[in-house]
């Protein structure tokens, strides 16, 4: 904390070593990520040869994709200081709304999808209103909306399963609304690649956009660091933090939707049992849960890493006990190692 | 020099380094019992490095601390050393009782009850009357006394006071300082950090003069003057005399007032309060904790609904102190943001067209050199725009936190305690940037609790007691801070009597 009055050709070196250091940390951090993913695929391709397979790694990457979609939106609620635990229930909602309003009620999905996209919107909302104007914490309303949802989603199913390609009996589907519909996330190219992906990446660059070079992202990352602050320097506080909630509860209907449209059957728990691989996804991917931290290449990755392990666990066979352990131990020690590398770092900074 | 103490704490050779940054380098010292040792310096000299350090939240990097001759590390020893901070770090969520006691519950079961010793201790700071309620419920005053009281009840052996009296007024800092004598006169260890000068010769038996991480010079005795420590803190700087940049500046009696207020009042606080601002000069409030003062002050920054009516340039109300107003809160955990780096914590009030364009994409290029030029023009010393907020001395962090508010270019800036625990290169710095902005025909209302800052650097005071506004004094009239010391006492005493007559 000396001031350091060092003659201007001195000053040079600590002043460029500093200089794009918060980029570096973060590109430390991401590097960090995806040399993991390398070393675990490694890993995995030792045991078993046979995994060197491009049609796994397609697997891979369109098994993460409604994994990541919903990370983005949760990475920027809790970027901006909250916490939302609605989305996986949100996920199961949009898809079977969808189902209900299309397969039962005969709406054309062309109206369907972007009124479930509208109920996503309003669950957000929902959320964000009762956080922000009422002040009831994030976790307890989304706790609250969790069950919610799962409720009205056993109401309007009526705890039954819908697939659209097998109608219940006395119904037909258009099969042009069926093709537009199964063709939002059929497999494409040579290694039969899901459009999915495609969507999780579109979705990935506007997200991000939205994060990194708005200003929207740029006060959002404020208010997360110091929500105080924000609201004494009147940024509109209340406003963002809800429209953070509204992009949450719109990625998680997308997400339920495309699913639905790969697997083409719902139930009425679909999605709950996500919450958590979401949260670990965002949680690997350098988020921070006090807020103001959090990119979307991070998640991204995080969201990658889980996959690639849930996929190559399963295929390597040795129970399901052991794919929950490593996504258990994963979770805990990409935060143990984080903490120890930013250590490191600083003390290397010396 | 390197003979050890062989009754208190000597500290020999000891050195902390924060990555590249040196922040004590080679420092020797002595504290001995039964006496009051000051601690002096600029900030980022070392000074609170050098308290932590005792107080065990550091270890040196190089060297080592001995108690009574014998090595010591306070971090075992915690219950040695007691610190009162500058920010009070306590339990907001517990009363002002359980905040005293905290840490010396007892073994037994049962939930602790106020000793009758602590009760003592509470009455004798003033703060007995308080003991049922919560403290995040009280002012910083009371606060900070709490923390004070707490210290002096787990009867340690070492007291560290890091500017303990910072938002205190006279009479309890008066107090305070009787506190801490006797603390001295008992025995014990008390290290006095502060940058009231005035405190340092009037309270200190020995003031160390710390500069750049090493103890430049003890003086105690007849060379402990307010002069003598000036002339040590500020050797080597190029400050400009404080008086100086008060320099004569044109002012038309008849220009348009930059804000006006009439009949603002806000129940239970104050009352038809009527107030112009001219522009061009700095206008400080004075009050002490519960006057009104503060809160009139942030009430003009929006975050009170009041009545009344209040004009600022051609808008009113609500939609002229969204537009033209800005306001830099007293502690700088509220204004700045801990994740963000230096550059963007200086651009996070602009919105477009200043750091966004078309569908609101950062012009990042803009930013960069926005934020540069923040930094010159705001003289923030800082190697570069990118490196984290937290790695500035906390004079910087204030220039940040009060540049942040300048770039939105208000009219009307609203500060609390602009150089609460700021050392005095920075202050004189402070004060040129607020003479600057306000020579751009703009006005500057600052709530201050300190005569001396408003000597410095304000043009007119109004002392604001039991909600009402005195008639202005103007800064002017005074060749000397006591006179206006003196004044200022008067009105707040003439004001007090007139409530109670009223």
């Amino acid at each position: 904390m000396a001031p350091t009055e060092t003659p201007q050709a001195a000053a040079q070196g600590p002043a460029f070593r500093a200089a794009g250091k918060a980029t570096l940390d973060v590109a430390l951090r991401v590097g960090g990520l995806f040399a993991a993913v390398i070393v675990v695929a490694i890993i995995f391709i030792i045991i078993n040869p046979a995994f060197a397979n491009p049609n796994l790694g397609v697997s891979v990457l369109r098994s993460m994709s409604s994994v990541a979609i919903m990370a983005m939106g949760l990475t920027l609620v809790i970027v901006v200081g909250e916490i939302d635990l609605s989305f996986g229930a949100m996920y199961g909602l949009a898809a079977n709304s969808l189902a209900v309003m299309w397969i039962v009620g005969g709406l054309p999905v062309y109206f369907a999808i972007p009124a479930v996209l509208i109920i996503g919107a309003l669950v957000g909302l929902f959320n964000g209103v009762l956080v922000t104007s009422i002040k009831i914490p994030s976790f307890i309303v989304t706790l609250g909306s969790y069950n919610l949802l799962y409720g009205l989603s056993l109401w309007v199913t009526n705890s039954g399963t819908f697939n659209p390609v097998y109608p219940p009996p006395g119904s037909t589907m258009d099969q042009g609304q069926l093709d537009f519909f199964i063709g939002l996330t059929q497999n494409v190219g040579p290694y039969r690649l899901s459009i999915e992906v495609f969507w999780m990446l579109g979705i990935a660059v506007v997200v991000g956009f939205l994060l990194h070079r708005t200003l929207f992202g740029f006060r959002l990352t404020a208010i997360g660091g110091n929500p105080t602050a924000g609201q004494l320097a009147r940024l509109p506080v209340k406003r963002y933090k809800i429209l953070a909630f509204v992009l949450c509860g719109v990625l998680a209907s997308i997400a339920g939707m495309l699913d639905f449209s790969f697997i083409q059957t719902t139930q009425p728990d679909i999605g709950l049992s996500q919450t958590f691989p979401v949260f670990a996804a965002v949680i690997i991917g350098g988020a921070s849960l006090s807020g103001g931290k959090g990119t979307i290449i991070g998640t991204l990755g995080g969201a990658l890493l889980l996959a690639e392990l849930q996929i190559g666990l399963a295929l390597l066979s040795p129970g399901p006990h052991v794919q929950q352990i490593f996504l258990g131990a994963v979770t805990i020690g990409a935060v143990a190692l984080d903490l120890f590398l930013t250590r490191v770092r600083k003390s290397r900074a010396a | 020099m390197s003979d050890i103490l062989e009754k208190g704490i000597s500290l020999r050779g000891v050195t902390k380094t924060y990555g590249s940054t040196v922040a004590l380098a080679q420092l020797d010292l002595d504290l001995c019992p039964g006496e009051v040792l000051g601690v002096a310096g600029p900030n980022g000299a070392g000074k609170s490095t050098l308290v932590r350090m005792i107080a065990g939240e550091e270890r040196p990097t190089l060297g080592e601390l001995t108690f009574d001759g014998r090595p010591w590390s306070p971090s075992v020893e915690w219950q040695a050393v007691a610190v009162v901070h500058q920010e009070p770090q306590l339990f907001p969520n517990l009363t002002v009782a359980e905040n005293v006691m905290v840490g010396r519950e007892g073994t037994g079961s049962r939930r602790p009850r106020l000793g009758s010793a602590d009760a003592a201790v509470m009455e004798a700071l003033g703060i007995g009357h308080l003991k049922n309620k919560l403290l995040e419920d009280c002012s910083l005053a009371t606060q900070q006394r709490t923390e004070i009281a707490r210290a002096v009840a787990r009867d340690s052996k070492v007291f560290l006071f890091d500017e303990p009296n910072s938002a205190l007024t006279a009479e309890e800092s008066d107090e305070l300082f009787r506190e801490i004598r006797k603390l001295a006169e008992t025995g014990r260890i008390v290290v006095l950090v502060t940058h009231r000068l005035e405190d340092l010769v009037a309270h200190c038996n020995r003031v160390a003069v710390v500069r750049d991480g090493r103890v430049r010079t003890i003086l105690e005795g007849d060379a402990l003057t307010e002069e003598g420590l000036a002339r040590q803190l500020v050797v080597d700087s190029t400050m400009t005399d404080a008086a100086d940049s008060v320099a004569e500046r044109k002012r038309d009696p008849d220009a348009p007032p930059v804000f006006t207020a009439r009949g603002w009042t806000l129940p239970g606080v104050f009352a038809g309060i009527d107030l112009d601002g001219p522009p061009n000069e700095i206008i400080a409030l004075m009050g002490v904790e519960g006057s009104g003062a503060r809160e009139l002050l942030r009430s003009l920054a929006g975050l009170d609904r009041c009545s009344g009516r209040l004009t600022i340039g051609s808008l009113s109300g609500m939609e002229a102190v969204d537009r033209y107003t800005a306001y830099v809160p007293a502690t700088r955990q509220f204004s700045l943001y801990s994740n963000y780096s230096v550059g963007e914590n200086l651009l996070v009030r602009l919105g477009r067209p200043e750091i966004a364009g078309m569908a609101f994409a950062l012009k990042k290029r803009q930013m960069k050199t926005l934020a540069e030029s923040a930094v010159q023009r705001f003289m923030v010393k800082t190697e570069t725009t990118t490196q984290p907020i937290r790695s500035l001395s906390g004079g910087n962090q204030q220039k940040v936190a009060i540049a942040q508010a300048l770039n939105c270019s208000p009219k009307l800036l609203l500060l609390e305690e602009p150089t609460r625990g700021v050392d005095i290169h920075s202050k004189s710095e402070i004060y040129r940037l607020l003479q600057t902005y306000v020579e751009e025909g703009n006005t500057v209302l600052m709530f201050c609790t300190e005569v001396l800052e408003i000597y410095e650097a304000a043009d007119r005071v109004h002392v604001v007691s039991e909600g009402r506004l005195s008639p202005a004094l103007s800064i002017a009239d005074y060749d000397h801070v006591e006179q206006l010391a003196t004044d200022i006492t008067r009105l707040e005493g003439e004001q007090r009597s007139g409530a109670v007559a009223g």
